[in-house]
């Protein structure tokens, strides 16, 4: 195992911690997704960190797949996100709750 | 190779946080811009050049031109106040700092990595210089295409149903507004 293989895990913690807090504190939708962009990208530098350092090939397919779900995802969302804007709520997640009503 | 990863790391994980901290949605999206690109960096590092190059055209790119272009059609701008010092803030660095410690010491302890630092089980037979010797994009295009054949299908299958329901969505909204 080579030095930097630590780091390399830290980090994807790290960013990983600060996407997840995003979600959980911010109250704009838009942000809360970006968030969740962050958290998938911490994942996909661990599978890749995994994938350099074990000699295997999965990490970096999975890391494909992983960008195309993220790709997908921002597509429905931002849809979603356009069509509350333009049905007239505000883009607060706080207010928008009271949607489930 | 220290100093580049050293470099990258602080400006990911510095996007990372102007992510979560930026007062204005514009900023956030510019943050998650820089930690993209940083990561594309790391990328680079980790011997993986097409993913790079993919996280820097889909992302970079196609993503955050998306989220740009939403943010400047809704101007949410400055609807949301966040003070760094707020309650939930501070709770908010607490708690991504306690989620650092745990998931580090769960990576780095036990799961994959015995305490002495070495992997459990052996080592794959994909080492880098037998893959740049084959070249990285055909060792990895060769096991996207028969061992991962089936999630690649699957993942086709994904797009196909967020285009339609994309397009669902916004036609339905316009025609019920």
């Amino acid at each position: 195992m080579t030095g930097l293989f630590p780091g390399f895990l830290i980090l994807s913690a790290a960013m990983f911690s600060v996407g997840a807090v995003g979600v959980l504190v911010r109250r704009n939708p838009l942000v809360v997704f970006m968030s969740i962009e962050l958290m998938l990208n911490a994942a996909n530098l661990a599978l890749i960190t995994y994938a350099r350092y074990t000699h295997t090939m999965a990490g970096q397919v999975f890391a494909l797949i992983v960008i195309a779900v993220a790709a997908s995802e921002v597509v429905v969302g931002l849809a979603l996100i356009t069509g509350v804007y333009r049905s007239g709520h505000k883009l607060n997640l706080d207010e928008l709750s009271e949607m489930s009503e | 190779m220290t100093v580049i990863f050293g470099i990258a790391a602080v400006l990911a994980f510095g996007g990372a946080l102007g992510v979560v901290l930026s007062q204005r949605t514009l900023y956030s999206a510019l943050s998650l811009v820089l930690n993209m690109v940083s990561l594309a960096v790391l990328f680079l590092l980790l011997d993986a050049q097409f993913v790079a190059a993919v996280q820097i055209i889909v992302y970079a790119g196609a993503v955050m031109v998306l989220f740009v272009f939403i943010i400047a059609l809704l101007s949410p701008g400055a609807e949301e106040r966040v003070r760094p010092l707020e309650l939930r803030m501070l709770f908010g660095g607490v708690l991504a700092a306690v989620f650092t410690v745990v998931i580090g010491r769960l990576a780095l302890n036990g799961i994959t990595v015995t305490n002495n630092g070495h992997f459990h089980g052996a080592l794959g037979p994909f080492s880098p210089s037998l893959v740049d010797a084959h070249g990285q994009v055909q060792t990895l295009g060769e096991q996207l295409f028969t061992t991962y054949l089936l999630p690649f299908e699957v993942t086709s299958l994904l797009l196909l149903v967020a285009a339609v329901g994309a397009v669902y969505l916004s036609k339905h909204r316009r025609v019920s507004s």
